[in-house]
């Protein structure tokens, strides 16, 4: 009973220096602050620069591909620019494919030091952060949304086109939420994913959750209770994240009900 | 070819002069040449993959002609600077499997188009969808689903999305052949009656009854060439073609 006692006021006592002592609470307060921020700024960024990518390389498979080596011969040799758009769609779609290679083939750990401390090393940090993991993101983004918008039956833009509708407009009032819908679990997937990948910004002097935990620990020696308090706010988060995802899909559902 | 203009005459509104079309390798349309008048209901018939759907979706460019020329009232649709959604929203089409569009409720299906293109207020379309909701007896259902509807109701419901644009021609691309059997006739009856009002139709169809009744003229396509036309009864009565005989001795 006594070990018991003594224990539990060893806790007290770690939680008490972990979180009272020099109200050491504002800096895991500070790391939440900027853990949420870099999340939503990297979610929102990504989301945009996925479903740009996506679009541009539906639209590149759309206007066939093989277009381009006899677009370039007719180019040379007339010097008149036959299918311009759809050479110009042919070097987006390559630049696209480098971008999907070089950021899914690298660790986002060596993406964000070499934003951090390369390109943009005057910036703010935590915006240098939400443009790192935003360009990480879109790349994953921009496969699942071309996954959805390749789901949506082909039917529903030729009858959007068939009503006199631009091929955009199509896209983006008929295709493209449909597409959500598809996707949002895989998205909802890719936020969660997101918000725990952001745990490696100490790595470029941001003080995020996890890096709240580490400079605590390092002034208290003690592990145990910053870790564990850690843990539980990363779940938590989720935890919160998930419930918003199911609501969300329940009501896009309301279409599908018979 | 020549390469003149159509005879001006308001009284051809589609005109097809040697069309072809190609997928790859593969030729579906050998040069089709036609005239559509004004009020005309014209019937498509002919086996599976003799070109009628892709003739039909020729019309209106959902499908790129390879060669050939499409005049529609006396404009070029084919030529490089004709403004392609301008001429589908005078152009009605209606699917095989209805593509509603299933996020969005029964009168959102039939508004969209009309508000985004602001040909109408969102009042007027509101109001128009209303009107032809009313007169095929679904307006009980305009804040439905297209999920919630059976598929004579969802064909109904397309025929009608079309018709709020008020397009000058409707095209329909086998408008009953994914529908339950006992669903055919209402969609059949809907169209006669868009028929008895004047409009150009265009119908690619293997509803013999309806090309009989309905049809002003009946086109036979076999292999991506018109075979035979006639106007129905002399059609069905007096098959000239041995491939057109031998095909009403199957499906009649």
């Amino acid at each position: 009973m006594d070990s018991l006692l003594s224990i539990l006021d060893s806790f007290k006592a770690a939680v008490n220096s972990t979180f009272i002592v020099d109200a050491r609470y504002m800096i895991f307060l500070e790391g939440i602050k900027n853990t949420l921020t870099i999340t939503f700024g990297a979610l929102l960024l990504g989301v945009v620069i996925g479903v740009v990518v996506a679009v541009s390389k539906v639209y590149y498979y759309q206007t066939g591909p093989y277009r381009f080596w006899e677009s370039l011969g007719q180019l040379c040799r007339t010097g008149r620019p036959q299918f311009l758009g759809q050479m110009l769609l042919k070097l987006l779609d390559m630049f696209l494919n480098f971008y999907l290679t070089v950021i899914r083939g690298t660790p986002v750990v060596v993406q964000l030091m070499i934003w951090a401390f390369v390109v943009l090393s005057s910036y703010n940090e935590i915006l240098v952060a939400i443009i790192g993991f935003g360009i990480n993101s879109g790349a994953y983004v921009s496969e699942i949304v071309r996954a959805g918008i390749m789901a949506v039956d082909k039917g529903q833009t030729e009858a959007g086109r068939s009503l006199g509708l631009s091929a955009a407009s199509t896209m983006r009032l008929i295709i493209l939420p449909q597409a959500f819908k598809n996707v949002l679990p895989a998205l909802s997937n890719e936020v969660i994913a997101l918000i725990k990948e952001t745990s490696i910004v100490g790595y470029v002097a941001v003080t995020d959750l996890t890096k709240a935990a580490a400079l605590v620990r390092a002034r208290t020696f003690d592990a145990f209770v910053p870790l564990l308090f850690v843990a539980a706010a990363y779940l938590f988060m989720v935890i919160i994240l998930t419930f918003f995802q199911r609501r969300l899909e329940r009501n896009l559902q309301a279409s599908d009900r018979k | 070819m020549d390469n003149s203009t159509p005879t001006v005459s308001t009284d051809v509104q589609i005109e097809v002069r040697d069309l072809h079309k190609s997928f790859g390798d593969h030729e579906v349309l050998r040069g089709i040449d036609e005239r559509i008048h004004k009020g005309e209901k014209v019937v498509v018939i002919g086996p599976s993959g003799s070109g009628k759907s892709t003739f039909l979706r020729c019309i209106n460019l959902l499908e790129k002609p390879t060669s050939g020329r499409i005049f529609v009232d006396g404009e070029e649709i084919t030529s490089r600077s004709c403004k392609v959604d301008r001429l589908r929203q005078r152009m009605g089409m209606v699917f095989q499997h209805f593509n509603l569009f299933p996020h969005k409720t029964i009168m959102d299906n039939i508004t969209l188009a009309p508000v985004h293109l602001k040909l109408m207020s969102r009042k007027e379309a509101r109001e128009r969808a209303e009107q032809l909701l009313i007169r095929i007896g679904l307006i009980d259902k305009a804040s439905a689903y297209p999920s919630q509807l059976s598929g004579g109701q969802k064909q109904r419901i397309a025929i009608v999305r079309a018709l709020a644009m008020n397009p000058d021609v409707m095209l329909f691309d086998e408008p009953t052949s994914a529908l339950d059997p006992e669903m055919v006739g209402e969609v059949l009856s809907l169209m006669k009656e868009l028929a008895d009002a004047g409009m150009t139709m265009i119908v690619v169809t293997h509803e013999m009854g309806f090309a009989r009744e309905v049809g002003t003229r009946v086109l036979f396509m076999d292999e991506g060439r018109i075979l035979e036309q006639n106007e129905p009864n002399a059609f069905f009565s007096n098959p000239q073609h041995a491939r057109l005989k031998d095909f009403l001795a199957k499906v009649l």
